[in-house]
């Protein structure tokens, strides 16, 4: 079936279920044409779920909602630096959305990577990263690893991820000795990685 | 060739966000150098990706993808979606994170003898709690102090190399360190050794002699 036909369905709480081949298409078309058909689809998506991301940070809802929209106008005007060969949708937008998050209420300075580095390649790159990842698989595998990891696991890779605390952080909130903290995380990435090894270079 | 890697846990972190600002230029100034940490860091942040999507969502206020459309259309295109980072190309033997937060060359910087043998320049990142960033260059067969770690340290040589119980470390190279560990890094060859170093605690020296010295190091 052309993807033009696949149908989003709303879910009850806000965001939308979309296939993720799907959402990269569209961020690929909107990168192309800045089509704002595809850049609504997106939005009707994403929208809903950074709000979300961005509450967990500690946000209230009317900041969190600012700062979506802060987010998509970036994705906007990013969205040239979009290749779909490289990386899902989803991916794209989180790094967005991670260094918004550190600009807009840390205010510190960034040292994590510009997505545009990323995706322009211009990282230690030998040529040999030059591929086509198939980005809808491997967005299946990474939600299937996650299903599967130990919930002790998987608990602190969402906290690390939804709430940016650091090791430190997470072994006092959750009354674990660090290093259990740090051994718990370096099992669930290699779990994570583990699986996906073909994706790896 | 990068033998001494930083570790998944970190990597993980520092694609999440969750690492503090002198942490964070670490991690970014290593993966400048290592492609094997960078393709780890990418998987990080497809994980990263996974969970935005595994997200049920809070609905949007109506009309906001109106307003936002509204915003796209008046807001001048800022410089700031455009921006783009000019590396000197002079200083490409500086990862470009340290790089654009020094402006200049090693040899440039003010140092600051701490000891002989031993001169740092602390990096002007924000820490909480102890936390330091720095610059420390250690003279050709300088031996640094025996010293273990109250907290938790990270090593990176930028330029030269050092040798400890553990092994050697060349440009690129990373030592991680917790309070477990107890040592003495040597610059091996006839250059400085400069190391980029992240604590979040400062750093117990052994022995009479250094602890009296301490107070003075400050490191």
């Amino acid at each position: 079936m052309p993807y033009q036909q696949r149908e989003i369905v709303a879910s009850p709480s806000g965001g939308t279920s979309v296939p993720p081949n799907r959402l990269s298409q569209l961020l690929a078309t909107m990168s192309a044409t800045q089509d704002r058909g595809s850049f609504r689809e997106l939005y009707d998506y994403f929208a809903p779920r950074l709000k979300q991301f961005y509450m967990r940070s500690g946000t209230d809802e009317a900041m969190a909602e600012e700062m979506v929209q802060e987010t998509f106008v970036l994705v906007w005007r990013k969205s040239h630096l979009y290749d779909p060969s490289r990386s899902a949708a989803s991916t794209w937008i989180f790094t967005i959305a991670r260094n918004h998050r550190i600009d807009r209420l840390r205010r510190e300075k960034r040292f994590v990577q510009k997505e545009e580095h990323f995706f322009e390649a211009e990282l230690v790159d030998d040529g040999s990263q030059d591929r086509d990842v198939d980005q809808p698989k491997m967005s299946l595998i990474i939600n299937e690893a996650l299903a599967e990891l130990p919930p002790n696991q998987a608990e602190l890779v969402r906290l690390s991820f939804y709430e940016e605390v650091t090791h430190a952080e997470i072994a006092s909130r959750l009354q674990l000795p660090l290093g259990t903290v740090k051994s718990r995380l370096r099992l669930a990435f290699g779990r994570l990685r583990k699986k996906l090894a073909e994706f790896e270079t | 060739m990068i033998n001494h890697h930083i570790s998944d846990e970190m990597l993980m972190s520092y694609a999440a966000g969750a690492l503090s600002e002198g942490a964070s230029l670490f991690v970014a100034s290593h993966i400048h150098m290592c492609k094997r940490c960078a393709q780890r860091v990418f998987t990080a942040e497809a994980v990263g990706g996974a969970l935005i999507d595994e997200l049920d969502g809070v609905p949007m206020s109506s009309g906001s993808f109106d307003d936002l459309m509204l915003r796209i259309e008046n807001e001048p295109s800022s410089d700031a979606a455009m921006e783009r980072i000019e590396s000197t190309p002079d200083l490409s033997h500086i990862p470009e994170p340290l790089q654009l937060l020094l402006g200049k060359d090693y040899s440039e910087l003010s140092w600051k003898s701490v000891a002989p043998g031993i001169k740092q320049f602390i990096l002007p990142v924000g820490g909480n709690r102890g936390e330091k960033t720095r610059l420390l260059k250690l003279s050709p067969g300088f031996v640094t102090p025996t010293h273990s770690h109250r907290g938790y340290e990270l090593t990176m040589v930028m330029q030269g190399s050092y040798s400890d119980e553990s092994g050697r470390y060349k440009v690129g190279d990373v030592q991680e360190a917790d309070g477990e560990i107890d040592h003495q890094p040597i610059a091996d060859t006839d250059e400085d050794c400069i190391c980029l170093i992240y604590t979040d605690a400062p750093l117990e020296f052994k022995g009479v002699i250094n602890r009296i010295l301490q107070p003075f190091i400050g490191i």
